[in-house]
């Protein structure tokens, strides 16, 4: 998969690009408006990941141009503004998601897998790890063939561990993955903990052992 | 103490007014007496040669003794002469003395000497001072009731400006920003000038405080892009192998702080947002679904969620922005939940006109006043921005609700009366 990463603060673009590095993308960085512009016109990328505010003009003109080319690549935008006018814009021009800074590179990663997957996958729409199955579009997990009932936030909790596995994902990003902006004035994420162990003890029950790490104190890692 | 412009004027005027007026009437009634005098000392000069003309001409053969008019009579006797005299003439048929001014002139005659005695009735000349005098007085009082009227008329009229002034004074609130519309020309140079400074000094304060706000929402954006620096280097650091127990633990630290500044930051920015009025687009919200569906989730998410009784009205609707009406109950409930004791208890009321949040938890250490504000937290509390609330009275101002705090008996109570 090819990526392109648009963002003009040089050590932020540095994370993005070694993070995708290591989910085994493709990763091309560019730092301005006219060095993205070129890279869009000769290169055709499975997913832009674009800032808004680039030194030399505005990450929406480049967003534009893409579109009256009538090429389909997916575009997320990332941006320090978190109005609603904004990401509306944002997706009247053609975005396909819209991501407010400061954010988590784990959220970054699913909500690029998942556009990813609704541009590729048709009909069936299948994570794996092991023996462990979920299925995005009806929203089960099975481990074998032992089907597991999960609650709606648990769910959500082991999608988004399933679309960063082999990687550490901070209790912080799981609560605000799970919870949107409500998260901001929780006092603490304690109810990530109570959902990972209650996660953890259904896929021990179906068989799914020690497929979920805690990490120290500082969050959880899905691996065989 | 102190009391209206228009009253204390008048109050002035009542006192100082009478005062001059009864001055001024005594004045003239002094000076209506000389006159008058003088007036009776000329007809009895008058009279005296009319009558000594008559007497020469007729060689003294006319009446001696006239009552009321004269008497001629030998000088044998000295008298004062030339000196007007008050004196009583009896009328026998009217049975009564009545007031006379008399003159005495000493006139020669044949080698005989005549003392010529003139009377002036006094009478009329005193009930003409008392009449003139009634008059006077009716007219002064009428005067000072003219005065007093005359004087609140045009106060009123000249004070108008000053008054449209303090009334825009009295409506200007800094948090809207808005200009003071103020009459330049007044007609009065002292109300232009008031008038003038005012308005620069209200143009002064709105730039001020737009910049301070602007300065709030500038800063919270320039924030945002380190916030997502440091934010994305811990997550590549926490992925990095070799992690040891110690430097995890530090790295836990770190992310909670830095978790902790971006929801600070985000909460900043919100909060100037709303006074900047940056949320206008409101509809109806149904406030009763979605406080359900709050206290759900949050019951879902929470492990120790206090006890709860919920009283909520069905279809309670209010016009208001979306968001903002879930920030504000999310806030609310929230505070209940943090700042609950062990195993407590969290009732919820919500009626058309207000909503209610109950919780049981120890009695706050800071004055109730001041929960509202930004950063006044509990102490013991180090986990929360300090924000919550402020963002909650910031809406309840912006959608012109109103908001009250109790501690009673161990609970807290915070109502929000919607209209």
């Amino acid at each position: 998969m090819k990526l392109l990463v648009v963002e003009d603060e040089h050590t932020l673009l540095q994370s993005i690009l070694e993070y995708f590095t290591q989910e085994e993308f493709l990763c091309e960085g560019s730092a301005t408006h006219a060095d993205a512009l070129n890279k869009i016109e000769d290169f055709s990328y499975d997913c832009i990941i674009l800032d808004i505010n680039l030194p030399d003009g505005n990450g929406l003109r480049l967003l534009q141009h893409l579109r009256k080319q009538k090429k389909d690549d997916a575009v997320i935008i990332i941006s320090a503004r978190d109005s609603l006018q904004d990401k509306i814009t944002g997706l009247d021009y053609g975005a396909d998601d819209y991501i407010t800074k400061p954010f988590h590179l784990s959220e970054l990663n699913a909500r690029v897998k998942a556009l990813l997957r609704r541009k590729y996958v048709h009909g069936t729409d299948t994570l794996e790890l092991g023996n462990l199955q979920i299925e995005l579009f009806s929203r089960t997990a099975s481990c074998g063939q032992q089907k597991l009932s999960l609650t709606k936030s648990e769910f959500d909790l082991l999608a988004y561990l399933m679309n960063n596995p082999n990687r550490v994902v901070s209790r912080q990003a799981i609560a605000e993955h799970i919870y949107g902006d409500q998260s901001d004035n929780m006092p603490s994420f304690d109810f990530v903990y109570s959902q990972i162990k209650n996660l953890k003890r259904k896929l021990k029950e179906k068989g799914c052992d020690d497929l979920i790490q805690t990490v120290y104190g500082l969050g959880y890692k899905l691996s065989l | 103490m102190s009391k209206p412009l228009l009253q204390r004027n008048t109050r002035y005027l009542l006192t100082w007014l009478p005062v001059v007026l009864l001055f001024c009437s005594f004045l003239f009634y002094v000076m209506l007496r000389m006159q008058a005098h003088h007036m009776q000392e000329k007809q009895l000069l008058l009279k005296q040669e009319n009558v000594w003309k008559t007497f020469v001409a007729n060689k003294g053969n006319i009446e001696k003794h006239i009552i009321g008019e004269y008497d001629i009579v030998e000088a044998t006797q000295p008298v004062a002469l030339n000196a007007s005299r008050d004196t009583l003439v009896y009328y026998a048929d009217e049975k009564k003395s009545l007031p006379f001014e008399i003159l005495t002139g000493r006139m020669q005659w044949n080698n005989t000497s005549y003392n010529l005695t003139t009377y002036v009735s006094s009478t009329e000349i005193s009930h003409l001072i008392i009449k003139v005098f009634i008059t006077e007085a009716f007219i002064l009082l009428l005067l000072l009731v003219a005065i007093v009227i005359l004087n609140r008329k045009s106060s009123k009229l000249l004070w108008k400006p000053f008054f449209s002034t303090l009334h825009a004074a009295n409506n200007y609130d800094i948090a809207r920003n808005q200009p003071l519309a103020l009459a330049t020309h007044t007609g009065t140079t002292e109300f232009d000038e008031l008038n003038g400074s005012m308005t620069s000094f209200v143009n002064n304060a709105n730039t001020a405080y737009f910049n301070q706000k602007q300065f709030v929402e500038n800063a919270s954006h320039e924030m945002q892009t380190p916030l997502a620096i440091i934010r994305s280097k811990l997550e590549l650091l926490i992925n990095q192998p070799g992690l040891t127990e110690k430097s995890a633990s530090m790295l836990q630290d770190i992310t909670e702080a830095n978790d902790h500044l971006s929801q600070m930051n985000r909460n900043l920015l919100l909060l100037s947002k709303i006074e900047n009025n940056q949320f206008p687009d409101a509809g109806p919200v149904d406030v009763s679904q979605m406080l359900r569906h709050l206290l759900n989730s949050f019951q879902e998410h929470y492990e120790y969620f206090p006890a709860l009784t919920c009283n909520i009205e069905d279809h309670v609707v209010l016009q208001a922005n979306r968001s903002l009406i879930e920030i504000l109950l999310s806030n609310l409930v929230n505070n209940a939940i943090i700042h609950n004791k062990e195993n407590g208890e969290m009732n919820v009321t919500l009626s058309s006109s207000y909503l209610l949040i109950q919780n049981t938890g120890p009695k706050p250490d800071i004055d109730p006043m001041e929960l509202f504000e930004r950063f006044k937290k509990g102490s013991y509390q180090t986990k929360t921005t300090g924000l919550g609330l402020s963002l909650v009275k910031q809406i309840v101002l912006l959608y012109q609700y109103q908001i009250s705090y109790q501690y009673l008996d161990g609970w807290h109570m915070i109502k929000v009366t919607f209209r």
